[in-house]
């Protein structure tokens, strides 16, 4: 397999580039991590303190409370968007791209662009709608309502990466006798597996943080960690470092999936087959 | 599916509804007033002073995260060590509640308290206010959005680079291209699916970013970071006028698929 | 394939619609009544946790007790404020007791006709939880609408200067009692700071972000400048006033000196990031020590002493009455956190009761110990002893003044009040970043405003 080689010189000015950004990713990240360990006046205290007393306070609280729940019920919208993502994006996205009329070019952007209407505009009458279907605060409501937004975006995605995949790879399977739901399956699937994997995440990730929705869908049984965060910027109390501690404990499964998911983003495992 | 239509549907013929009645909390009954809330929206000068803000900030962060995002992830996707932590790395802003991430940079840039505003850039004499000098405090805000949602842009162009199979650089290397070419002609043209969505979700987003600013300056000083969400957050739930705001959301509509329809035509 | 696809769709479905109909019906034997709010974790943790999320044994006998089952649910305000009226717009009545402040909450839902008045439950449902005549009135009128109660106050607060008493001793200085003095105490603390090459204290906090939030406090100023409310001429403060009298706006008269005074302060005195300010930064920069007076919305320092760690600002922090104006008013900031009845609740009173029992004396009570501020709307519970072991008799004395001496009514009651509230903010924070001059911002409010009135009917 082919190789890309690159002087040292111009590894190092790559080195370079990706770590002036990381700088900027992280620093705020690290910020907000130690102020989780202190308290309010620590974390905002200048210059601030870099060898401090860690206080446990904010994670206490954090997971002592009922607050863990948010996290299972995070957990479990995410995880089932993207199974359901999966199966009927995979599916959606691969007939669309195979049926290349000109109404089925551009669904995934009509059905985004309505769904993404300004929130001060679709707050009301989407509490009207899902109040009339009794959907307020399920979980199910809040997947159902994540999967609007994310199935469109999924299957415009993933149609668009297999109209690139070389039509030759399935026409081979068919002439072997294979039928499509085969092809797909055992072909086009394995070929596309890093793009379905970082579809997954993306997904994954965008539910995990869904506000809105979650929001006007939940009440106390359903809430997700975002929902639960945004709760305690209340007024007359601020409890930074609690804030900072959910949002770190929020950094961890996404960190872990994604360093999971990580492994299964190498290109080019099948695509020797062709030739 | 009946329930995934109409969460998907009814609010939009709702809006078209609600735009055309007089529709404000404190006053009893809805009137049918035809296209006056549309009328008064338009004419009003917050629509222009918006306007011209949602402008500046959606081009300015659609422009940053995409180059950003198009950058770190051709980069990433390169064999180099370490590439799957600082790919990790990378995505995680995204998972920092908006909320949160508006307060952290609030927090951080506050001239007085914060630990950039406050103690590193006065160390080198900068001494304004980031977040209350009316010429600065845009640039702010459009700093916190490029941290946010830097992360998105690299995933999705990240996916479409793994269609470019490593054998097709191979060929084109033997026939003697420059990276550019490389770029141009090899890469470019195969991930631009993936480039078009990209923009599209990014514009849409970054068109409706209320939390962050509102969290950083609330659309201040004045109204020099007031973007459309906030005018019509506050035309919506501090003037409770359901109908103006309805109209501005449709308007805003109207924009997105005017912007998304030129994007899509014009690269593909 | 598309067969397929059809399948995989239709399972899916069914399975959902299964799940949907499996998962049990909500709410059991007992009536539950829905409580909307924020403040998380702040509001009534003996109740709810220091969480907002648990079930705590006080709140478990008041509802074996009653035989009610009370759930609350929380945001952040902005949010919140989209989810009651959403609410409230639908009228499905989820929502049995929510949140209105009275900075436009009372009076939009009040006249909008959304509320229960509570005068009748006031009257023929006396409750065991408090003694009406235990709140300070004022705490209660400001919930009033045209003498309609909509809603009971729990943590309220009125105008006050918190100051450092160890800063103001090192120059010679006392609390202000009128504008003059105050200016004058504003510019011996900055030359006296600047003489002693302190940069990064500020003489004032006080908040000027664009909005609603600093029109609380501004609005106080022009009371306090002109003597009066004065948004409409011969200081109108309802909608019958402004019609019967045909009152017009005035933002170009009475009201520019308090506001200009407002502006100019901030300017001069404030700290330079001023004009994006809300209540959080003035209780950090007073709890990191950046400041030497906070005004006029004093609960903002309280909230800062349950943040600081530094002793100064612990050990000598002191509370006193906010001075008088050239109109011989004193400056007003007047709120109160409230909580009023859903119009289209089906349980009303039972709601009353869960309504009461939060806003009664045990919890007022709690809140006292708990946060040791003196921001209770009742009397009894301001000279409790934690609160007067904490501050001494003198100040709790001091506090109950200012109470007593406040105009809730400092600013209109009618029901473009939001609206109002949120221009002349966002005019306050124009005006403080030099963006425009106050006589710019003034006349574009004067214009908007009769324009407003013209459309809203006031002068036919």
């Amino acid at each position: 397999m082919y190789v890309e080689k690159f002087s040292n010189l111009k590894k190092l000015i790559l080195y370079a580039i990706v770590l002036t950004y990381l700088v900027f990713v992280l620093f705020p990240l690290v910020w907000l991590v130690q102020s989780s360990f202190k308290s309010m006046y620590q974390a905002l205290k200048i210059p601030p303190d870099l060898i401090w007393i860690p206080t446990f306070e904010a994670y206490h609280k954090a997971l002592g409370g009922g607050m863990l729940k948010a996290f299972m019920n995070s957990a479990i919208v995410s995880l089932s968007n993207v199974l359901l993502v999966l199966v009927l994006g995979i599916s959606a996205g691969y007939a669309l791209a195979n049926l290349k009329t000109k109404a089925s070019q551009n669904i995934g952007f009509w059905i985004l662009s309505i769904r993404m209407a300004p929130a001060f505009g679709i707050i009301v009458p989407l509490y009207i709608i899902l109040r009339t279907f009794r959907l307020v605060d399920t979980i199910f409501a809040v997947t159902v309502a994540h999967l609007t937004i994310n199935l469109p975006l999924a299957i415009w995605l993933l149609k668009g990466y297999f109209e690139e995949i070389p039509s030759e790879l399935a026409e081979a399977a068919i002439v072997d006798g294979a039928t499509r739901t085969q092809v797909l399956l055992y072909v086009l699937v394995p070929v596309a597996a890093p793009m379905i994997v970082a579809v997954s995440a993306l997904v994954f990730l965008l539910s995990w943080n869904e506000f809105l929705f979650a929001f006007i869908l939940s009440s106390e049984a359903a809430r997700t960690v975002p929902v639960l965060v945004a709760s305690l910027a209340g007024t007359m109390r601020f409890d930074w470092p609690l804030m900072c501690a959910l949002s770190s404990l929020a950094l961890i499964p996404a960190f872990v999936l994604v360093v999971y998911l990580q492994r299964y983003i190498v290109r080019g495992l099948t695509f020797g087959a062709v030739k | 599916m009946l329930v995934l239509v109409c969460i998907v549907a009814f609010p939009t013929f709702f809006l078209f509804y609600a735009s055309l009645h007089e529709w404000v909390l404190f006053k009893r009954g809805m009137p049918f007033i035809g296209f006056e809330n549309f009328a008064r929206v338009l004419t009003s000068s917050e629509f222009l002073q918006s306007l011209k803000v949602s402008v500046i900030y959606t081009f300015s962060t659609t422009s940053l995260t995409f180059i950003l995002g198009l950058g770190l992830a051709l980069i990433l996707n390169k064999e180099l060590k370490g590439r799957g932590i600082m790919r990790t790395l990378i995505a995680l802003p995204l998972v920092i509640p908006p909320v949160v991430a508006g307060f952290a940079w609030k927090f951080a840039l506050n001239r007085e308290v914060g630990v950039i505003g406050a103690y590193m850039l006065p160390a080198v004499g900068f001494m304004r206010s980031l977040l209350a000098d009316p010429s600065l405090a845009l640039g702010s805000i459009i700093m916190a959005d490029v941290w946010s949602k830097t992360s998105l842009m690299f995933l999705i162009l990240l996916a479409g680079l793994q269609v470019v199979s490593p054998d097709l650089y191979e060929a084109a290397r033997i026939d003697g291209a420059s990276s550019w070419q490389l770029f141009s002609h090899v890469t470019f043209p195969l991930i631009k699916p993936a480039v078009i969505i990209a923009l599209i979700i990014r514009f849409i987003d970054a068109f409706n970013v209320f939390d962050t600013i509102f969290v950083m300056t609330s659309g201040g000083p004045g109204t020099a970071t007031q973007t459309f969400p906030l005018l019509g957050w506050k035309i919506g739930f501090l003037y409770f006028n359901l109908g103006e705001a309805a109209a501005l959301a449709i308007i805003m509509l109207v924009m997105t698929i005017g912007v998304g329809i030129f994007l899509i035509r014009r690269i593909t | 394939m598309s067969k397929n696809l059809s399948k995989i769709v239709g399972l899916t479905v069914s399975l959902a619609v299964l799940i949907l109909l499996v998962s049990p019906p909500a709410g059991a034997a007992k009536t539950e009544i829905r409580v909307l709010c924020f403040a998380q974790g702040f509001a009534w943790p003996e109740l709810f946790g220091t969480s907002g999320v648990d079930e705590t044994e006080r709140l478990k006998q008041f509802e074996e007790k009653e035989g009610l089952d009370v759930r609350i649910e929380w945001g952040d305000e902005t949010a919140i404020r989209q989810k009651v009226a959403a609410d409230l717009a639908a009228a499905t009545g989820r929502y049995d007791l929510i949140l209105v402040g009275t900075d436009g909450g009372v009076q939009t839902y009040g006249y909008g006709g959304f509320l229960e008045p509570l005068d009748k439950y006031l009257e023929e449902y006396p409750t065991e939880y408090f003694d009406p005549r235990d709140f300070f009135p004022s705490f209660l009128d400001a919930n009033r609408v045209e003498g309609t109660l909509y809603a009971l106050p729990y943590y309220s607060f009125g105008a006050g200067v918190m100051y450092r008493k160890d800063i103001f001793d090192k120059y010679g200085l006392t609390p202000p009692k009128d504008a003059d003095e105050l200016y004058e105490v504003l510019e011996a603390l900055k030359s006296g700071l600047r003489g002693d090459g302190i940069t990064d204290v500020y003489p004032v906090t006080m908040r000027g972000a664009p909005g609603e939030e600093p029109t609380l406090d501004v609005a106080g100023f022009v009371y306090a400048w002109a003597g009066y409310p004065a948004w409409f001429e011969g200081g109108a403060t309802t909608p019958d006033q402004i019609r019967d009298k045909k009152a017009m706006p005035i933002f170009t008269g009475d009201f520019a000196p308090g506001f200009s005074a407002f502006v100019e302060i901030s300017q001069e005195y404030g700290p330079p990031g001023i004009a994006t300010h809300t209540w959080v930064d003035m209780m950090n920069i007073y709890a990191m020590g950046k400041a030497v007076i906070l005004m006029p919305s004093a609960i903002n320092a309280y909230a800062a002493l349950g943040v600081t760690e530094d002793e100064n600002v612990k050990k000598y922090t002191r509370f006193a009455k906010i001075p008088t104006g050239p109109g011989g008013k004193q400056i007003q900031s007047f709120w109160t956190f409230s909580l009023g009845m859903n119009k289209d609740s089906r349980h009303k009173k039972e709601a009353w009761k869960v309504l009461s029992f939060l806003m009664g004396k045990e919890s007022m009570q709690a809140f006292a110990e708990r946060t040791q501020w003196p921001n209770v709307t009742m009397k009894s519970v301001l000279y409790s002893d934690v609160l007067v072991k904490r501050y001494g008799m003198e100040e709790i004395k001091l506090n109950e003044e200012s109470i007593l001496e406040a105009e809730p009514f400092y600013f209109p009651y009618i029901p473009e009040l939001n609206e109002y509230m949120d221009r002349i903010g966002t005019a306050t924070s124009e005006a403080i970043a030099k963006m425009k001059s106050v006589d710019q911002v003034l006349s574009g409010l004067q214009t908007w405003a009769l324009e407003t009135m013209l459309r809203g009917g006031y002068y036919k």
